[in-house]
């Protein structure tokens, strides 16, 4: 009987292709939509996930916090604690604490010969390039002595050596750095290698000098901007950021303020982000869903008035109201499941598309298809009960003098 | 086998009252072959609704094989709907999605029966009123009295002990017509009771009793 009606319910749906096409519209745009929105956030989300901890989750990064002027006190940041002894204070003195690795940056012009580009100096020692896992792909990259010598020496972005030396061969050569006036000339000794553009900045476009170079040359200053600390495994990443706190909050006096995150705290807020994005999306996906659902019930009635005569016929030939009610709700739920179907697959073809364009992994969760195939069904359902219902109670008389 | 005492039915057409049926009584024995006759508006299609549970009245007593149907619940007068009796109308009223054999099916779907016996049935009802070579066919694709054949087919599905047709030869040429009356009269010889609502004369004469309805009562109960 279920079957029987079950086949009533897709011949009907059949005898009338293109309006069934039309109505499963709305659902299969929903169902796409949802479906694609998920997948194409949890693809980023995974993206940008897997790029934080490819500078490594054992990271620590301080720097200085600003504390108001209250209380006729003037506002003071505690950037001049920031200096290179405070760095190696907390390297010996934290257990946990692998190294230290002080950077400054600053914008300035890079000059060239007759070329010239816009670039971010930083200043840091010779393990930056270990911390961040990101090393030359030509020449070298500074050491400690050029720090400890504050030597005129630079590694550059690739960005750069394309503007600077578009045709000529950058290592050995001297380039200009014009910053407040003033102008410094660094020798070329190495090429960075070539870094995807991502959230934290485009590397390529940096240059990198020894810390004390920048000191002394560039910021003619005592301090530094940040620290990044690296901790010796992940699993020591708080052990370490408590001890890095404590030692702090000894050298540094009570006004003074400094802010302090692992990656794992940044990867813990990114997600959250993300995720409240990913349920917004959803959300309005949701509604374009809700829409699909109103345009079947439009159709269903459109459906019941036209065949009134039809539930006539069935009722005279015994049908019970049950059996009509059941006819029209499997309408309904058939209309939604096949239109669910179809956008499933679109859905999973639009994502992998843009996955492809955008270079992240593609990532379609069964529990998403689940979720989105049981909604459209509980839509097909909700909208499919009112034409159901009010096809169900049609007088058989009425209904069988319906013109 | 059909007893109704003082049936009455008043539409609410908008305002006004409308009167079809002012207290009908009759009763009509297993086997006979009865016509109800009248003019328009006289209340015989009112009368042949209500006798076919498609309609209920609004005062007096029905029963139909000694069963109260005035006191029946909508899922039982679909059962006796299903099982008890037979409808032929006038414009065949066949579904048009669906195949002659199909069509004779659906009284057999409603009543639960199985695949394989419904199509035997059917096959077997459609050799009967002779349209064994026309099964899978639609609707239409076949003449009117062919469709008449297969409305009868149907009707005869599951069955009733009560065939009821509502001018059943309204829609046909004379010839069709004695044709579809010819059959009808071969039912009854089998024993089928049946009930012909019909405005012509020599489509009443074939049945042996015809009861006339004028504006709602019967005018005149005479066994030929």
């Amino acid at each position: 009987m279920i079957f029987e009606t079950f086949k009533i319910a897709i011949q009907s749906l059949f005898a009338n292709k293109l309006r069934t096409l039309l109505s499963m519209l709305g659902i299969i745009i929903g169902v796409a939509a949802v479906i694609a929105v998920v997948s194409i956030a949890s693809g980023s989300q995974a993206q940008i996930t897997s790029q934080i901890s490819d500078l490594g989750s054992n990271l620590i990064n301080i720097s200085p916090g600003i504390s108001s002027g209250a209380g006729g006190q003037i506002s003071r940041t505690s950037a001049d604690i920031f200096t290179l002894d405070l760095g190696k204070h907390i390297e010996e003195n934290s257990p946990n604490v692998k190294r230290v690795v002080p950077t400054s940056s600053a914008n300035g012009l890079l000059i060239k010969s007759n070329n010239n580009y816009r670039a971010t100096i930083v200043g840091t020692e010779a393990d930056y390039q270990v911390i961040n896992k990101y090393y030359p792909a030509k020449g070298i990259f500074f050491s400690h002595y050029d720090v400890d010598n504050s030597t005129e020496v630079i590694v550059l972005g690739t960005d750069l050596v394309e503007e600077l030396f578009p045709d000529s061969e950058p290592l050995g050569q001297s380039v200009k750095f014009n910053i407040n006036s003033s102008t410094q000339v660094f020798r070329v000794i190495g090429v960075m290698e070539d870094k995807a553009r991502g959230l934290i900045g485009d590397l390529n476009s940096q240059a990198y000098i020894p810390i004390t170079t920048f000191m002394n040359k560039v910021s003619n200053s005592n301090y530094v901007s940040n620290f990044v600390a690296q901790a010796v495994s992940s699993e020591n990443a708080t052990m370490a950021l408590y001890e890095i706190e404590y030692l702090l909050d000894r050298y540094i006096s009570e006004e003074d303020e400094y802010n302090i995150f692992s990656q794992d705290q940044l990867l813990d807020t990114i997600n959250s982000v993300t995720n409240t994005l990913k349920l917004m999306l959803i959300g309005i996906a949701g509604i374009s869903l809700l829409v699909g659902g109103i345009g079947i019930m439009n159709i269903m009635l459109v459906s019941v008035t036209e065949r009134t005569r039809e539930i006539g016929i069935r009722k005279a030939l015994g049908a019970k109201k049950s059996n009509i009610l059941f006819q029209f709700i499997m309408e309904a739920l058939a209309l939604s499941s096949v239109g669910g179907i179809i956008g499933i697959f679109l859905g999973g073809l639009a994502s992998y598309s843009i996955s492809q364009i955008g270079g992240w992994p593609f990532v379609m969760s069964t529990l998403t298809v689940l979720i989105a195939f049981t909604f459209s069904l509980f839509v097909g359902m909700f909208f499919g009960i009112y034409p159901a219902y009010r096809a169900s109670k049609l007088n058989p008389v009425d209904a069988l003098s319906y013109e | 086998m059909i007893n109704i005492k003082d049936i009455a039915k008043t539409y609410q057409n908008g305002e006004i009252e409308v009167q079809a049926l002012k207290g009908v009584s009759f009763e009509i024995e297993e086997g006979e072959m009865v016509s109800i006759m009248g003019p328009s508006g006289s209340g015989k299609s009112t009368l042949m609704n209500i006798l076919g549970c498609l309609d209920t009245a609004t005062s007096g007593y029905y029963s139909l094989n000694d069963q109260d149907i005035s006191q029946a619940s909508e899922k039982e007068l679909a059962y006796i709907r299903n099982k008890e009796v037979g409808f032929v109308f006038q414009q065949f009223n066949l579904l048009g999605r669906k195949t002659v054999l199909s069509n004779v099916e659906v009284p057999l779907i409603y009543s639960g029966a199985k695949k394989k016996k419904r199509i035997k049935r059917a096959e077997d009802l459609l050799v009967k009123v002779g349209l064994g070579h026309r099964m899978k066919h639609y609707p239409n694709e076949i003449s009117g009295g062919q469709k008449q054949r297969v409305a009868i087919a149907r009707a005869l599905a599951n069955n009733p002990s009560l065939v009821l047709a509502d001018e059943p030869t309204g829609n046909l040429d004379t010839n069709t017509g004695e044709e579809i009356m010819d059959l009808f009269q071969q039912l009854n010889d089998q024993g089928h009771t049946i009930i012909l609502v019909t405005h012509e004369h020599n489509i009443a004469a074939y049945a042996e009793r015809t009861i006339e309805l004028i504006d709602g009562r019967i005018q005149r109960d005479v066994v030929a």
